[in-house]
């Protein structure tokens, strides 16, 4: 029987279709529910030492090919989220993912420190939303130095607790920043976060629609963006890949394993197809395994390098 | 209006009193009762309100002023344009013998199911509360048609608290299921009444909405997960069976959960 088991980093999961960041991860119950619909792991919205309210509405707004969002990384602070990781082990076995960000190196390392007090599966570390430039300057993401120095000091903090470093595509090459997260010591590369920043305006009153002007354009239209960056990962770095972006069927998710993925985190596509995306995508992801037939996804993975 | 952005024109105000008023809209896409919409005001904030009538190509949003936003809205004058995005969740069904429960601020979506119930000739019993007279909304209309008024200090209608009026028209009469909007501590004794009586709900929260569109995960409720901007904001009695945060201070911006209720629940 083909089945869609897969480890990446040590970690094993029942599917490889992982509930992305900041979609429905503010509470347990909410990340239990998903896994209720065939996520094989979730990740928490990405939170920082301190509590944030995020930015005024409108921000998030959908249109034709996906969605764009300044939501402003609103969270409740990591000792919220703490306790939030413990009361879904409590209810949930899958593993659960906790994403951090923050607006120094040391406090990335801070940060870190107080998320590992919940031993969160994995750590995810945000070097890469576009949406707080004016408070944080350029993502770090987008520099080979910061990165590298973010890696060392999650990785020290980290303890046992497995790093993934969630990379952008706005820097200059994706794949040289996976090889420098590898040699810094990061266990897993996710990617990517959302493209732009992307703008919408409101023809009536014309002004940009979201409060914060810009936001991250996500959802179908960013897919082949994220697929190419994946294949670019694959071929510079050994690290397993998380990958993510614009991912709404099993062909798509198939698209990102064949570049070399070993786990599709799925967000803008529950706005389309539902919570239960994540058990359709499943089933899909199966009748691939089908038409190729194969056992598992470990035999589909990187399949599109020569 | 769909779920993209669009903003529309506000083409008339009532004023209730100075801090509640009805805005009217030319919106034709059907909206059920108990669904809302988005409301952005463009420089300010984008806030969810219930649609409290839709009749002859109108909508109608009622807004209590509480705070920045809505006391900004009071300020809207015809010509004015607002973003107005929707539907959003899922409402009320309309039931023949349903008793339909509006209390304090909560009448808006209750009246729009009254409203349509009205229209299509099915029968229904109101049952509006507040505190006092002055806090009646839709008050003339309500009083003209004969609908059953309680508030707490009696200067209107009956004096007393809406759950114990329930169960007093439970007492005497036969109703199909209650329907209500209301402070989230009327809905919960409302419940219990209900599970007494062997009756079904459909009940209207409130939770901090950010997308209104199910991504962003701010409304879940505790021990069920589900999103009471889709799954909601009208649940029966199986979708609250799970819920553990009924009658606890709502979950703020950032996603705690405070020591005191905000406004809203008070
Ligand atoms: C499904 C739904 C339907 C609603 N229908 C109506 C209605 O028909 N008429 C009406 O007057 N009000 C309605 N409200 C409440 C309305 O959204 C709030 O009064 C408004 O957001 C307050 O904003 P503010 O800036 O004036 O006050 P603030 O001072 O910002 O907030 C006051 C209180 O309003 C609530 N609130 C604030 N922001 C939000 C938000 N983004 N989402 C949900 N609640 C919030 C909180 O309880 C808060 O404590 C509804 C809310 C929901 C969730
Ligand atoms: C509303 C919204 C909020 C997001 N918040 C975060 C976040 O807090 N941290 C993060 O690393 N990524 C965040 N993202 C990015 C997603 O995790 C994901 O990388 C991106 O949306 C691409 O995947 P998708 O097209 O499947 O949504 C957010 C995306 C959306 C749509």
């Amino acid at each position: 029987m083909p089945h869609l088991k897969v480890q990446m980093a040590g970690i094993s999961m029942d599917s490889p279709l992982v509930l992305a960041s900041g979609v429905l991860g503010v509470t347990a119950s909410s990340m239990r529910r998903v896994v209720d619909h065939g996520a094989g792991a979730v990740t928490t919205k990405s939170c920082s030492i301190h509590p944030r309210k995020g930015h005024p509405g409108p921000c998030i707004i959908p249109y034709e090919h996906g969605m764009i969002n300044a939501v402003g990384l609103s969270n409740p602070g990591v000792d919220a989220v703490v306790n939030e990781i413990r009361t879904y082990r409590d209810e949930c076995q899958a593993p659960i993912f906790a994403s951090v960000f923050a607006g120094s190196v040391e406090e990335f390392g801070k940060v870190t420190r107080r998320i590992a007090a919940g031993n969160p599966d994995l750590i995810e570390v945000n070097v890469s939303c576009p949406n707080v430039q004016s408070e944080f300057g350029a993502p770090f993401g987008a520099s080979f130095e910061d990165t590298a120095a973010i890696t060392r000091i999650v990785k020290k903090n980290a303890g046992k607790i497995p790093v993934a470093m969630k990379l952008t595509v706005h820097c200059p090459s994706i794949g040289k920043m996976a090889k420098v997260c590898e040699d810094n010591g990061a266990d897993v590369i996710t990617a990517i976060n959302t493209v732009g920043p992307g703008m919408l305006i409101d023809v009536g009153v014309k002004r940009p629609i979201l409060s914060n002007k810009m936001g991250g354009v996500s959802g179908a239209g960013i897919f082949p963006v994220a697929l190419k960056a994946v294949w670019e990962i694959h071929r510079n770095c050994n690290l397993p890949i998380l990958a993510t972006g614009g991912v709404s069927n099993g062909n798509e998710a198939a698209q990102m394993i064949l570049a070399g993925a070993h786990a599709v985190a799925i967000g803008s596509a529950v706005y389309n197809r539902g919570v239960e995306v994540f058990q359709r995508v499943n089933e899909e992801l199966l009748e691939v395994l089908e038409l190729h037939e194969m056992e598992r996804l470990d035999d589909l993975r990187g399949g599109a390098h020569e | 209006m769909n779920e993209q952005m669009q903003t529309f024109p506000v083409v008339e105000v009532v004023e209730h009193n100075p801090t509640l008023k009805t805005f009217y809209f030319k919106v034709k896409t059907p909206v059920k009762p108990g669904q809302f919409v988005l409301m952005w005001l463009p420089g300010l904030d984008e806030k969810p309100f219930s649609v409290s009538d839709q009749k002859r190509g109108r909508l109608e949003i009622t807004i209590k002023a509480i705070g920045p936003f809505t006391k900004k809205a009071m300020e809207l004058e015809p010509g004015d344009r607002v973003g107005l995005r929707g539907p959003f969740g899922r409402g009320f069904e309309v039931q023949d013998n349903a008793l339909i429960v509006g209390a304090g601020c909560g009448v808006a979506p209750v009246r729009f199911l009254h409203e349509t119930a009205k229209r299509m000739e099915v029968n229904t019993t109101l049952l509006i509360g507040a505190r006092n007279s002055a806090e009646v909304l839709f008050k003339d209309q309500y009083v003209d048609e004969g609908a059953t008024i309680v508030t707490d200090d009696g200067s209107l209608g009956g004096k007393g608290l809406v759950p114990d009026r329930v169960r007093e028209m439970l007492a005497s009469g036969s109703y199909s299921t209650i329907c209500a909007s209301g402070p989230e501590v009327v809905l919960v004794a409302l419940r219990n009444i209900a599970k007494e009586h062997n009756l079904p709900v459909q009940l209207s929260f409130e939770r901090y909405m950010k997308c209104a569109i199910g991504i962003c995960g701010q409304c879940c409720l505790d021990g069920s997960g589900i999103r009471v901007c889709v799954e909601g904001p009208v649940l029966t009695h199986e979708e609250l069976e799970q819920v553990t945060e009924l009658g606890l201070p709502h979950r703020d911006a950032t996603g705690q959960r405070p020591e005191k209720p905000g406004i809203c629940q008070a």
